[in-house]
């Protein structure tokens, strides 16, 4: 199953079963655009100008979490293209998943970076030492770095040059979602508040379990018609 | 942030009251009041919020009953009408509201302590030398000097107040009692 997948996949070339690709998707591309840019214009925004009340007393902190939620929402929707597009029919949802992967990508860099910058100043020994000896940072650095292959191979000239080996490659994206998730979840067991990354485990479990069931559907079909077959 | 509180020491409140010899801690409740304060219908504690000092640490002359900070009375949200106030420990040992004050002999179980033991211990001296389990707390930042843009400044031992304090924790290993 292809994660980010590009214009140029087979997916776009094959037939659509409910009419193709839509007159509207390029404008439908950059309202997406747009609307990801949105969380970055709020901090900005809040930042320079003090819009939206500011950045509050602890601003590096509202930055970080804002870059990691927003890196989590990206995760989920990247997830939901496929189901979505199953239960839907609208094959050329999948032209917008490499645009909400990158934004996830996109995210989670000013997640690091905020942190690596503004929190740690950069003190690389303070922060190997936070990887090593923190769970929910080791996990968490764990999702950014797996997230930096399904970065470099989202280009169109990676999708053709890996071939299927490409799909293989971006099955990461299940991984990456799995760490993101158990770093909030750590970083929220101190005070045992679940109340906000409960919905995000929920709604990855939700996405992963749906693929898991899918394969066995698929799977038991392939073998019953095998078997009406023989 | 460093802020001019308005208050009284502890000490001469446990004076008046003449506790017994039995008394080895002093206990903090906030006030539970949902109506006023909605954040009480999270689950995160066990509510009311209780906190505690050993008898030596309260009888501190830096630990305070504080009713107003800048030369004005306590707003609401920084703990009206009186809280407690205690220098070179973490924040959340300092209750707002207070609504009663006990003395005990053993040592209260805290709110904090309750729910996350690996995390939040009786003491909660500031100490720059005992990381808590998800970050350290070798540096900060200062609301209203540090501007975010720049390097965070070394916390000092025991919030700066070392030389008032570092006595009452003499022969104690600080990393086991957090």
């Amino acid at each position: 199953m292809r994660a980010w997948t590009s214009s140029a996949s087979t997916e776009a070339r094959a037939p659509a079963r409910h009419g193709g690709v839509p007159r509207a998707l390029p404008a439908i591309k950059a309202a997406l655009f747009v609307l990801a840019l949105l969380p970055l214009a709020r901090l900005l925004g809040a930042g320079v100008f003090g819009w939206f009340g500011g950045l509050g007393a602890n601003p590096i902190e509202l930055i970080t979490r804002s870059t990691g939620t927003w890196t989590l929402v990206c995760l989920c929707a990247s997830l939901a293209v496929t189901p979505l597009r199953r239960a839907t029919g609208l094959n050329w949802l999948v032209r917008l998943r490499r645009m909400i992967g990158l934004f996830a990508f996109f995210y989670a860099v000013l997640h690091l970076g905020t942190y690596v910058w503004f929190d740690q100043w950069f003190d690389l020994r303070a922060i190997v030492s936070d990887v090593i000896k923190r769970p929910f940072i080791t996990v968490g650095f764990a999702a950014f770095v797996l997230m930096v292959p399904l970065a470099v191979t989202s280009t169109d000239a990676m999708v053709r040059r890996l071939g299927r080996r490409w799909g293989t490659v971006h099955k990461l994206v299940y991984l990456v979602a799995v760490a993101a998730v158990l770093h909030y979840w750590w970083h929220k067991s101190g005070k045992n508040d679940y109340s906000e990354v409960g919905w995000y485990a929920a709604a990855v479990v939700l996405m992963l379990g749906w693929r898991v069931f899918d394969r066995l559907r698929v799977r038991s079909q392939a073998r019953s018609q095998a078997q009406a077959r023989g | 942030m460093v802020i001019p509180w308005v208050g009284f020491p502890l000490a001469e409140l446990i004076k008046r009251v003449e506790p017994t010899g039995n008394a080895k801690f002093v206990e903090f409740y906030t006030l539970n009041d949902p109506k006023q304060m909605p954040g009480l219908s999270s689950s995160v504690l066990a509510w009311p919020y209780v906190e505690g000092l050993r008898m030596d640490e309260a009888n501190s002359p830096l630990t305070l009953l504080a009713f107003g900070l800048y030369g004005e009375v306590l707003p609401n949200q920084n703990g009206a009408p009186l809280r407690l106030v205690v220098p070179w420990k973490y924040g959340f040992k300092s209750n707002k509201s207070l609504v009663k004050i006990r003395f005990v002999e053993k040592q209260p179980v805290t709110s904090w302590n309750r729910s996350a033991p690996q995390e939040y211990g009786f003491f909660s001296n500031v100490n720059p030398n005992v990381d808590h389990p998800r970050w350290s707390q070798a540096t900060e930042r200062r609301i209203g000097e540090d501007g975010f843009i720049q390097r965070k400044r070394p916390t000092l031992m025991f919030n700066g107040y070392a030389d008032q304090v570092a006595g009452l924790y003499a022969g104690m290993d600080l990393k086991r009692f957090y």
